[in-house]
């Protein structure tokens, strides 16, 4: 079950490295085990899965409610008995004593609280934060290498390294000349708002520097988690298709800049570069387009001039 | 793919909420633009609601706008 999403896998916990020491620090533990813990069952109907540890919390949603007396209410519990004057598909009506507890929770409520506390500890720095997202394989991680080559004697950049595994692309952002953290995400598909507070803390941005967080290779969930950023930089490469913005249409909506990578490389893969920008432009005809090639170095002066001074805000 | 942490999110926010008390039903309001798909979060509700106040519990789901991903409310069972 869940063969997609990895969720079966026990390493599922989240971790944070420094390039520089080697110091790894878990910063969420495993959050779901699929074995045998042996624990006994009150219900014996056949189940292969025993995950209690979803009893506590690992989202950090703060509440140990089971030590609480039951007998009071959170009190953004809306609690109201009235009998189902709206009319919503219940399939129930038949007893009385149900209860319906109106919520209107947002269910990233947490991840939404923390990001925002991330963003007013980035513009109360003047921190540029952005979110870059792209598929794997898109740049992002050449794109950092080479604006901080070009960059780190104008301007201090620190980067956040966000993969499934491994510390390579931490290693090689330092080699850049930056400083660096990796967050390896385990089974996770994403960066979330809480790994990107503890990572800050540890990174310490200088005021009036840029932070740039690398996120997971994917252009799926990253869209929908916001980190605290300033905004979202999607990079696209030559070597994919020019329909992935239609693809992936969330991503390339959430995102204010697109940046078309492997520009270099358009003459060889067959890249319609006049499709691709009518595509971005078709889901998101706000966005910025840039065109560059961070390994010859086309076009970055472009971005530089985009992240100087003033230019990303709004 | 990140169906199930958003179903452990919901599991966990309703059983906050819901203390002790067994939960009969959950709706969720979902909009188009959320990136949420239905099916893989009904797959993984019943696994995580499993061993919780949500077991057995139905997952509905109703329409709503842009990215809104919310729970709307809960049914709570008769109190035994």
């Amino acid at each position: 079950m869940c063969g997609l999403c990895g969720c079966s896998d026990p390493k599922n916990a989240v971790t944070m490295t420094d390039p520089d020491t080697g110091v790894q620090t878990l910063i969420r533990h495993g959050s779901i085990h699929v074995h045998d813990h042996d624990h006994s069952h009150t219900h014996d109907h056949d189940h292969h899965h025993h995950d209690h540890d979803h009893t506590h919390d690992h989202h950090g949603h703060g509440h140990h409610h089971h030590d609480q007396d039951h007998t009071h209410d959170h009190d953004h519990d809306h609690e109201h008995d009235h009998d189902h004057h709206h009319d919503h598909a219940h399939t129930h009506h038949h007893n009385p004593s149900d209860e319906v507890v109106s919520l209107q929770q947002s269910v990233l409520a947490k991840n939404d609280q923390i990001a925002e506390r991330n963003r007013g500890w980035f513009e109360g720095r003047g921190v540029l934060a952005l979110n870059l997202v792209s598929s794997p394989g898109a740049g992002k991680t050449t794109l950092l290498e080479r604006t901080i080559r070009d960059l780190s004697e104008k301007i201090e950049i620190c980067v956040i390294e966000g993969d499934q595994m491994t510390a390579n692309d931490a290693d090689r952002i330092r080699d850049a000349g930056a400083r660096a953290l990796q967050i390896n995400t385990g089974a996770g598909c994403h960066l979330e708002a809480d790994m990107v507070s503890d990572a800050v803390k540890q990174l310490n941005p200088s005021p009036g520097s840029i932070l740039m967080i690398e996120n997971v290779g994917n252009l799926v969930c990253p869209a929908m988690f916001d980190l605290g950023e300033r905004m979202k930089v999607a990079v696209i490469s030559t070597t994919e298709g020019e329909d992935k913005p239609l693809k992936y249409p969330h991503m390339f909506r959430a995102a204010e800049v697109v940046i078309i990578n492997k520009i270099d490389l358009a003459p060889y893969t067959g890249f319609d570069e006049d499709a691709c920008v009518q595509n971005i432009k078709s889901i998101n005809p706000e966005a910025q387009l840039l065109k560059v090639s961070a390994r010859t170095g086309e076009g970055m002066e472009d971005w530089y001039e985009m992240l100087s001074a003033g230019k990303m805000s709004h | 793919m990140h169906e199930l942490g958003l179903t452990r999110n919901v599991v966990s926010i309703v059983q906050e909420h819901a203390k002790d008390r067994m939960v009969k039903r959950v709706q969720l309001a979902i909009g188009p633009l959320a990136c949420v798909e239905q099916q893989a979060l009904s797959f993984c509700f019943d696994i995580v609601a499993e061993g919780t106040v949500l077991e057995g519990a139905d997952l509905e789901f109703v329409e709503a706008d842009g990215d809104t991903f919310l729970i709307k409310e809960y049914e709570l069972r008769e109190a035994a």
